[in-house]
């Protein structure tokens, strides 16, 4: 990690708008250096971290989220992003006002058991986060009961599952099962994605929904719980 | 007829009794003979006595020996983890970073992982069925087994950060296919490529023409150099890189069921044959017999006057638990439908 730079003549002083627009550029760019240096330079200007967040880093996500869908970007070039964007976060989120930092719906995602494919679930997850949500990642391979502790744990709002095996399938359905057993299925929205899954799958297990690429997740979790998109 | 003489009729323009049809059948062998999937690891034997029970059952047109798609990156030092009763999968990559790509060497097909286990099977199929069937040994594609090699995601930050890196993965990828390959045929088999992370639904179609096309049309070469016709295969969407992968040389273009036939036909359908693509999850897997039935006749409908011939299949491996009832489905669609093709049967239904 570089040390923050300091304010000084060589630094070009931006208007908060050229600023923001410029991470959201660096990020969507899949330029680490830049982003790095526009984060640390939010900072020192003393510029809002949760605006530089939103308009910045986030608007930068979105961006490369909907040249996703346009198939302008693919997953090497969305990952490429969200390591831009993460870097930033992780410079200006130690910034942000705690009034700001405790809003944000809970969602439990992670891959059924006996499917280690995650990069899928990664993507999802990337552009959950820079919609605003907090994300708890189990990883991979994950008991279906093990979805239930965690959600209930964190209070969460959403459980999302990933799978690109068939024969993990069932474990989705499972995860709807305990859930009703214990009588908490009302809850937590369910939303399940991956490879084989499909919207008539979704509905036979009694998921609230499918979703088939990262930006369609997001619209449907903001469905799902009333958020405006 | 027996599946040879339906292909070289079809082949030759002459009367078939019906299309050629692939449901493709993996690790679905097991079922046939009552086996549990691990009892496929290290066991050529098993694999092979398995794939001709699943032929002999369900009548098909090509045997395929394939258990996953990790042989090659495995005996090349990828971990690969076998539950009991499940399809393999990748643990971890061989190598942790960019500076161990130096280390890794193309396998040794003889003595590597399950590669001499494959062959065994290859070897076995070919002798008890292969004057009626053709067999055909899985090849991974170089690019995907890279991945496998370093890992997806380390591959895909490469390929925008490290061409060469990427290059050099490919290189040994293919080195290591190429003498699996050699291996292969030496058996009396046909490789057949599956490149799976070649697809659009994963790297752009750029990327694939520099990082994947390259090397798949290499191996195309050296298997055509035996005068063998080779089947190249990708998951997922793939309608950008038809025409790269028809340049790869490959002889017949497997398709996902991501892809629409009828468009595949009005591009290269001049050039290669088509096969597919009944969805393997959503209607061989969870459908029924009739949906089973209704899907073959779709693709049928839109691709039975593809210039370079058709075979019904599949859109990937089918799920290890697919219904018996839906392949018997698939194969009688096709017998329905016939040859020529029974006009009832393209019209819309």
């Amino acid at each position: 990690m570089r040390t923050r730079q300091p304010l000084n003549f060589t630094t070009i002083i931006m208007s908060q708008e050229e600023l923001f627009s410029a991470l959201s550029n660096a990020v969507v760019g899949m330029d680490e250096g830049t982003t790095r240096q526009l984060s640390e330079q939010a900072v020192a200007q003393g510029v809002d971290a949760y605006t530089a967040i939103e308009q910045g880093l986030v608007d930068g996500m979105n961006r490369a989220g909907k040249l996703f869908e346009t198939e302008d970007y693919f997953i090497p070039e969305l990952l490429l992003c969200s390591d831009a964007m993460y870097l930033g976060l992780d410079i200006l989120r130690p910034h942000i006002k705690r009034a700001e930092n405790t809003q944000r719906p809970k969602i439990v995602i992670g891959v059924i058991e006996g499917d280690t494919h995650d990069i899928g679930k990664n993507l999802v997850k990337i552009m959950l986060e820079a919609s605003g949500f907090e994300l708890i990642d189990l990883g991979r391979d994950i008991p279906p009961q093990r979805f239930l502790d965690e959600a209930i744990k964190a209070d969460a709002q959403v459980i999302a599952l990933s799978t690109l095996m068939t024969t993990t399938m069932d474990g989705m359905a499972e995860v709807v099962r305990l859930l009703q057993a214990a009588q908490i299925r009302e809850r937590f929205k369910v939303i399940v994605g991956g490879g084989p899954i499909s919207q008539s799958f979704a509905d036979r297990i009694g998921a609230d929904g499918y979703a088939g690429t990262a930006p369609a997740a997001v619209k449907l979790v903001k469905n799902l719980l009333g958020v405006a998109a | 007829m027996n599946a040879i003489e339906r292909f070289t009729a079809y082949a030759k323009g002459q009367p078939i009794d019906r299309l050629p049809c692939v449901p493709i059948v993996g690790n679905t062998a097991a079922r046939v003979v009552g086996l549990k999937i691990a009892a496929f690891h290290g066991n050529g034997k098993a694999i092979a006595d398995a794939q001709i029970a699943a032929y002999r059952r369900f009548d098909y047109d090509v045997i395929r020996i394939f258990t996953d798609l990790y042989t090659q990156a495995e005996a090349m030092g990828a971990k690969v983890h076998y539950p009991d009763d499940e399809t393999a999968y990748l643990a971890a990559p061989a190598i942790a970073s960019v500076e161990d790509i130096a280390r890794l060497r193309p396998a040794d097909p003889y003595r590597d992982g399950n590669l001499p286990h494959h062959l065994e099977a290859m070897e076995r199929a070919f002798q008890s069925v292969g004057h009626e069937v053709p067999v055909n040994g899985a090849l991974t594609g170089p690019f995907t087994t890279a991945s496998f090699l370093v890992g997806a995601e380390t591959l895909a930050r490469l390929m925008l950060k490290n061409h060469a890196a990427v290059h050099q993965l490919c290189e040994i990828a293919f080195e290591s296919a190429r003498i699996y390959a050699e291996a292969i045929l030496k058996t009396s088999c046909v490789p057949s490529l599956t490149d799976a992370m070649c697809s659009s639904t994963v790297i752009s179609p750029a990327q694939f023409r520099e990082f994947g096309a390259p090397y798949l049309k290499r191996l195309v070469d050296v298997i055509h150099t035996h005068g063998k016709t080779v089947t190249l295969h990708i998951c997922g969407k793939t309608h950008p890189i038809w025409e790269a992968m028809a340049d790869t040389g490959a002889d017949c273009l497997s398709l996902d069921n991501a892809a629409d036939l009828h468009a595949a036909k009005i591009k290269v359908g001049h050039r290669v044959r088509l096969m597919g693509n009944v969805p393997p999850s959503e209607v061989m897997l969870q459908g029924t017999p009739a949906q089973v039935r209704a899907a073959v006749r779709d693709c049928v409908r839109k691709a039975h006057d593809n210039p370079k011939g058709l075979v019904v299949a599949s859109g990937c491996s089918l799920p290890v638990e697919t219904p018996f009832a839906n392949i018997d489905a698939m194969l009688g669609a096709v017998r329905e439908i016939g040859w020529p093709v029974d006009p009832s049967a393209i019209a819309s239904d």
